[in-house]
């Protein structure tokens, strides 16, 4: 297995691409067809076979554009480092900065190490720039190979070096980003931190100033080796670990209660809002009948075989149509509920597919009907229009059931699934659940969705218990994962 | 690994990307480098090339370019809500089967005298059981002909994506293997693999199923220059200046909020109308009279009234800029 490949495939099933194997199976036979040589091409063909949706091609390409970096190489390094493409090669290229003052020198010698075949300690460099043999001689002291590699300013030996290091410490298995700086470490310990460290220490002993120099020299160059092999973690990080830290951040978040969400974490929740409704619309928009087999439905039956004399070859059984649900949605907006109403009402537009039918209102002191703030597309725009009209005053549960009974109630009927959603402090007011009653009378369904825990349920000014007889299910709601599971049975419960 | 071929030989024509570039051209089908890279792999690997894209790009004329270019026969089958296997498989033809029947009643008769009781008819008559469902009694819809074809064929499913989802997974059996299995006759296996080519608006998603067995071609709008060369290749009557100013119109037009953006088919019937309409430049009542030609919907097209005048003095000024210049 072309092990290039493998590794690309695996980076883009960390940036979210879904590749199964027998894509992987396409992807290489497109390989052996076409090459590696026309980057181009290459681009094109895998862009076929590997991501199947227009969002899916936006991060192929940014993700092949990241992989398949060539680094740019001096006239000898190219034939010494001929798979360009290996992976291990995306180091960033080693700018030309490198010469910044103390390292010119080194650097102008810098083509004639390339013999070096990699990061080993004590391998031999045969021809290392005079000024350093003469360094070396006059401080009679032997350098390490990595602080020759510096000195000499090789930079494919060291790009090579480095990426061997990476391998040997496994930078491909960094997860989180706390990890980053752990595997600069490791990464710079297999390269020979301790060796360069000693060099530059006994050099700066001797009091002969040339050895100063190649000291402070040796320093700037090992500031510099810790600044590239910092980038080339991070770009393994991205390549190699993104996602997985993006994961444990996801499942975090579909955890934590949606009051304590930072701001800073809506859009990803927004994200995550829009992949949980796409789950459940892959799942819900399958299922439209579910077939009685076994009761015949004669008049259909009559119809479709009357073309053959009446004769019933083709037997019509008695289906059963799932009826998309008619959702009408009440969100307290006052206060800490607001949070949990924002993500819930987000969550029934994201499922326009499967839920074309709903309807929104919102209230505090007064309630009203939002349904085409919504609807437009823009759900933060909608929640602040929505609060900014309807969050003020304090919250009043019984004038809001009355103004709801007067614009709404006529339209529940048997079809119709009222999901209430508010902690049911009504600040001593009159709750109106009498009001709560025609609806459960009406209704086919009716969800309160209470966003305190059970235990705070009916302590100070919370009335839950005077509405609870009038639904038909009581549940805690105050995190993404409750949402997807409320959602998901408003959902099977249209059958 | 051998990757299986297609065993027409298309004399060459097929063998690189540059040459079905051409091939296309000839035919007035301008490709992009992707587009092209997708008929050589769909050829090469032997697989379908599922196309998506906004409706108008030319989804469906690749596949009419893709028959003409390797000079084979369309089979082309337009998918709708409650397409079934009748209609796109085969379907046994009931009147002749009965016409039959009838015809041979005395034959049957024949058949079954001398016969003793009814265990003895049955036997007899099951000697020749499967004769009223055999080849004879066959209706080809597309997909069996498109098989069938003595020369391979180019197969166009088009719109899938209005068709059930019952009816995608019926498809993945011909996708993978191009075969299909009919439980009265048997397996039939494609003599030579068709070239198969799905389209989809994306009013739905397709399964994932189906999705794994193709290669996905993603079609956008073009950019300024494929699209000059498109209506270069197509209304070659079409003076270069009205051209690129029309196609710098279009081009703006698609970064405008609009309810449907004009896709290239839309472009090609303008750059026909103004052909017509003796037009040599693009001015502002040229553009407001023939507006519907390319907007579709009464909400853009007062949209765009409101705004004609900066999009026309835009597009007027792209045009002129030297190719590549914006």
């Amino acid at each position: 297995m072309d092990q290039t490949l493998g590794n690309f495939i695996k980076a883009l099933r960390n940036s979210e691409v879904r590749v199964s194997s027998m894509e992987a199976v396409d992807a290489h036979h497109v390989v052996d067809l076409v090459g590696y040589r026309d980057r181009d091409m290459l681009k094109n063909s895998l862009a076929l076979v590997l991501p199947k949706t227009p969002e899916e091609k936006a991060i192929y390409d940014y993700t092949f554009d990241r992989f398949f970096e060539f680094r740019k190489l001096d006239e000898q390094g190219a034939d010494q480092l001929d798979d360009t493409f290996s992976a291990e090669n995306i180091v960033p290229s080693l700018s030309d900065e490198l010469g910044e003052g103390a390292m010119g020198e080194g650097g102008g010698g810098g083509g004639q190490g390339c013999a070096v075949q990699g990061g080993g300690e004590g391998e031999g460099i045969p021809d290392i720039t005079d000024a350093v043999e003469t360094a070396d001689k006059n401080t009679e002291l032997q350098l390490s190979s990595l602080s020759r590699m510096l000195l000499s300013g090789d930079r494919n030996a060291l790009a090579l070096a480095m990426a061997e290091a990476g391998d040997a410490v496994g930078v491909r298995n960094i997860r989180i980003f706390t990890q980053k700086g752990l595997f600069s470490r490791r990464i710079m310990e297999h390269m020979g931190l301790k060796a360069l460290n000693n060099d530059v220490n006994s050099l700066k002993k001797k009091a002969n100033p040339d050895t100063k120099e190649l000291a402070e020299r040796l320093r700037k160059g090992r500031n510099y080796l810790m600044q590239q092999v910092r980038d080339y973690v991070e770009q393994q990080f991205m390549l190699h670990a993104d996602v997985d830290g993006s994961q444990l951040r996801e499942e975090v978040l579909s955890q934590v209660r949606l009051t304590n969400i930072e701001r800073r974490d809506f859009r990803q929740v927004q994200i995550m809002v829009h992949k949980m409704a796409k789950r459940l619309i892959a799942l819900h928009s399958r299922r439209r009948k579910i077939y009685n087999r076994g009761q015949l439905d004669i008049r259909k039956t009559m119809a479709k075989n009357h073309a053959y004399d009446g004769v019933p070859f083709d037997v019509r059984w008695k289906a059963v149509k799932v009826d998309r649900p008619k959702v009408i949605a009440i969100c307290d907006v006052s206060g800490s509920v607001a949070t949990v109403a924002n993500f819930m009402l987000m969550f029934l537009y994201s499922l326009n597919e499967v839920m074309p039918n709903v309807r929104s209102f919102a209230f505090s002191a007064r309630l009203g009907e939002v349904t085409d703030l919504f609807a437009e597309g823009n759900v933060e725009d909608a929640m602040t229009k929505t609060l900014h009209e309807w969050g003020q005053g304090s919250t009043d549960y019984g004038q809001s059931l009355n103004d709801f009974a007067d614009i709404a109630l006529n339209d529940i009927d048997s079809r119709t699934t009222v999901i209430m959603l508010g902690d049911a402090r009504s600040n001593y007011g009159d709750p109106g659940s009498e009001i709560m009653k025609k609806i459960y009378d009406r209704a086919k369904w009716v969800m309160w969705l209470n966003p305190e825990e059970k235990n705070t349920w009916n302590y100070a000014d919370s009335v839950m218990r005077k509405f609870t007889p009038y639904c038909h299910q009581v549940q805690v709601c105050n995190s993404l994962f409750h949402l997807e599971r409320i959602v998901s049975s408003v959902l099977r419960s249209a059958s | 690994m051998t990757v299986a071929k297609t065993s027409f030989d298309t004399d060459g024509r097929m063998d690189s990307i540059d040459k079905i570039h051409a091939g296309f051209e000839e035919l007035g089908y301008i490709t992009s480098a992707q587009i092209a890279t997708s008929i050589y792999l769909a050829r090469h690997l032997a697989k379908p090339l599922l196309v998506e894209g906004p409706p108008g790009v030319g989804k469906t004329e690749l596949a009419v370019a893709t028959a003409k270019f390797l000079d084979l026969p369309l089979v082309r089958m337009q998918c709708y809500e409650g397409l079934d296997e009748s209609k796109a498989l085969y379907e046994w033809k009931y009147g002749k089967q009965l016409l039959y029947t009838q015809i041979l009643r005395e034959t049957l008769g024949e058949v079954l005298q001398g016969a003793k009781g009814l265990g003895e008819s049955m036997d007899r008559l099951h000697q020749f059981s499967d004769v009223f469902f055999s080849e004879q009694f066959v209706e080809e819809r597309p997909l069996l002909k498109a098989l069938r074809a003595e020369s391979g064929s180019v197969l166009l499913i088009d719109e899938l994506d209005k068709a059930d989802q019952e009816f995608e997974a019926f498809l993945l059996e011909l996708l993978s293997d191009y075969q299909i299995t009919i439980p009265e006759i048997g397996t039939v296996k494609a003599k030579v693999p068709p070239v198969v080519f799905l389209t989809s608006n994306n009013t739905r998603e397709l399964s994932d199923a189906l999705k794994r067995r193709c290669l996905h071609l993603y079609i956008p709008f073009p950019g300024t220059e494929l699209e000059n060369k498109i209506i270069a290749a197509r209304v070659p009557d079409v003076s270069e200046t009205l051209r690129k100013e029309l196609v710098a119109f279009v081009q703006e037009l698609r970064s405008q909020d609009l309810k449907k953006l004009p896709a290239v088919s839309e472009t090609i019937d303008w750059a026909r109308t103004l052909v017509l309409l003796h037009a040599t430049t693009l001015s502002q009542d040229m553009v407001r009279d023939t507006l519907n030609v390319i907007l579709k919907f009464q909400d853009d097209i007062e949209t765009v009234e409101a705004e004609l005048t900066t999009l026309t003095n835009e597009a007027l000024k792209s045009a002129s800029l030297p190719a590549g210049a914006s």
